[in-house]
């Protein structure tokens, strides 16, 4: 207990929140990291290693892991568990074909013991794509509700082409996490 | 030695009108001289005699070389002893035996690794570690074994978390009827043609603009004329593809001896052989487990592209199409599974039109 209370007491002081984006090859974590930094979104090159972007997001610092979504590489995905207090989970809501495979990956990663204690927000991303599915489908295909009650997770529809949903999705992930590490002040 | 006797010979003369104090630390000085030079003896000593211990040990001394192959010639011997008797071993389902004989092979296993790891300081890092992955084979394929011929262990280690697997992957069937649902809802595409000419305008001016699929085409003609946010190909023998621009993302798996004229922000490439990409594309593409393919440029035409190039924001040529990052070749040098296409084998500009759409 000792420990953890001093881990707090640091985290309290940096208010800093480490968040891991990962998800399928072509889900759009980078293009979703760029936009809600305000940067140019219209050059962006399939992510060959990761990306690290600090944010100032209301009074906290999110230090967000954008890693590589491609199958050769999701193999790394682990090197990025440790001290993971956000897991953000990016599905492409127009890829119906690889639904399955998303749903394994994401299950693959829940089984992480390094990430029991996480928050997992789930962005069904390009919504702006006429066909794609809603975040409802999204949810009965990855059989959310099934998931360990302890776990405080949610899913919500997003479009990081338009930027709509992700200050929704982001504004829930930080306030659980802070309510979890920071009982919020 | 001489010199040493000389110097000590030298301080006692010395010594005679030296101060008591200065004498003695002289000696202690000289005396550590003498000791530091027979550590050092000593030392070098001990090296040699190791080294030529090890030497004597390996039984082919003559060069690295050669312990090295007869060092894999062993390993190799073992290896296969051991994996014959797992083989034996799991056919002669004996009962009584099964399990000295596991833990026979399972120390026969210890000893190949000791071999390695006694061998390690003269073999080349590839071979250790080629060797203790083979080793540590050995060891899963006789846990494997050992888990078919015990089941009866296997079973009381796991009776507490059985029943509820269980229940999972019914649960689990019970929910794929559901997604069943979900997936009737197919996105727009062709799906399972053979030998057509595949046409689709989409304009531009409709709202409708969305994802559209190639699945599962053989020896078929596709032109897409017009815009659309997302393109997935999937499954495609021998075809050739004409799209107009792509304002999102493309994705490819599993096509083979195809050509492709695309133009898109992003693109990515998996599991394509012997294809032919002429592509313009904002960011550099990616292939990921593809051999033999081969990057152009853009070459197609259609009335109103240029429009169409401009919509989405695809009308500057950035030779980003010979920027390929191959996921399976992370070295400097250039990739065996890609080449740019010469010149000379490039096709003609293509000019396709909406005649036939279907």
């Amino acid at each position: 207990m000792g420990l953890l209370s001093i881990i707090r007491k640091i985290k309290k002081k940096e208010k800093e929140m480490r968040i891991l984006m990962v998800g399928l090859d072509n889900s759009g974590k980078t293009t979703i990291v760029l936009k809600m930094n305000g940067e140019d979104t219209s050059v962006i090159s399939p992510t060959l290693g990761f990306n690290i972007k600090t944010i100032i997001y209301q009074k906290y610092t999110l230090n967000i892991w954008d890693v590589g979504g491609q199958k050769t590489i999701r193999s790394y995905w682990r090197n990025y568990f440790e001290q993971t207090d956000g897991l953000v989970w990016v599905v492409d809501s127009s890829d119906l074909r690889r639904l399955d495979d998303c749903k394994l990956e994401l299950d693959n990663l829940l089984k992480e013991e390094r990430l029991a204690g996480s928050s997992l927000l789930i962005l069904a991303n390009k919504q702006d794509i006429q066909g794609a599915l809603t975040p409802e489908e999204i949810g009965k295909v990855l059989n959310l509700e099934s998931m360990d009650k302890s776990r405080h997770w949610r899913i919500v529809g997003c479009s990081a082409y338009t930027g709509e949903g992700l200050l929704e999705g982001f504004d829930w992930l930080v306030q659980d996490i802070a309510s979890r590490i920071y009982m919020l002040d | 030695m001489s010199s040493t006797h000389k110097l000590q010979h030298y301080h006692t003369k010395k010594n005679a009108v030296m101060e008591e104090d200065d004498d003695r630390s002289f000696a202690t000085e000289t005396l550590d001289e003498a000791l530091k030079k027979k550590k050092h003896d000593d030392m070098l000593e001990r090296f040699s005699a190791r080294h030529t211990a090890r030497k004597s040990d390996s039984p082919d001394s003559s060069s690295t070389f050669e312990s090295t192959s007869s060092f894999l010639s062993r390993f190799a011997d073992s290896k296969r002893s051991i994996e014959s008797r797992i083989a034996e071993l799991r056919l002669a389902a004996d009962s009584s035996k099964i399990k000295s004989d596991l833990a026979e092979i399972s120390s026969s296993i210890n000893d190949l690794e000791s071999l390695v790891a006694a061998s390690s300081y003269f073999l080349p890092s590839y071979e250790v570690r080629s060797s203790l992955k083979s080793a540590s084979d050995l060891k899963q394929s006789l846990e494997s074994l050992s888990s078919e011929l015990l089941p009866k262990k296997k079973f009381s280690f796991k009776t507490k978390s059985s029943p509820s697997t269980t229940a999972k992957i019914e649960k689990r069937d019970l929910v794929s009827p559901q997604n069943v649902t979900v997936f009737v809802r197919d996105s727009p595409g062709f799906r399972n043609k053979h030998e057509e000419t595949l046409t689709k305008t989409f304009k531009s001016s409709s709202p409708s603009i969305g994802e559209f699929t190639l699945s599962d085409l053989d020896t078929c003609q596709v032109k897409l004329i017009g815009t659309v946010n997302a393109l997935f190909i999937n499954g495609l023998r021998n075809c050739k593809v004409y799209t107009g621009p792509v304002i999102g993302s493309i994705l490819l798996d599993d096509v083979e001896d195809c050509v492709f004229v695309m133009a898109s922000h992003q693109i990515r490439i998996h599991r394509a052989k012997k294809c032919d990409f002429y592509l313009r594309v904002r960011s550099r593409p990616i292939i990921e487990d593809s051999k033999g393919v081969r990057f152009g440029p853009f070459c197609l035409d259609y009335g109103g592209i240029e429009e169409d190039l401009k919509m989405a924001g695809l009308e500057e040529e950035s030779e980003s199409w010979a920027d390929v990052d191959d996921f399976l070749w992370l070295r400097a040098v250039q990739s065996p599974n890609w080449s740019v296409l010469p010149e000379e084998e490039r096709i003609a500009s293509v000019s396709i039109s909406s005649d036939g759409d279907s």
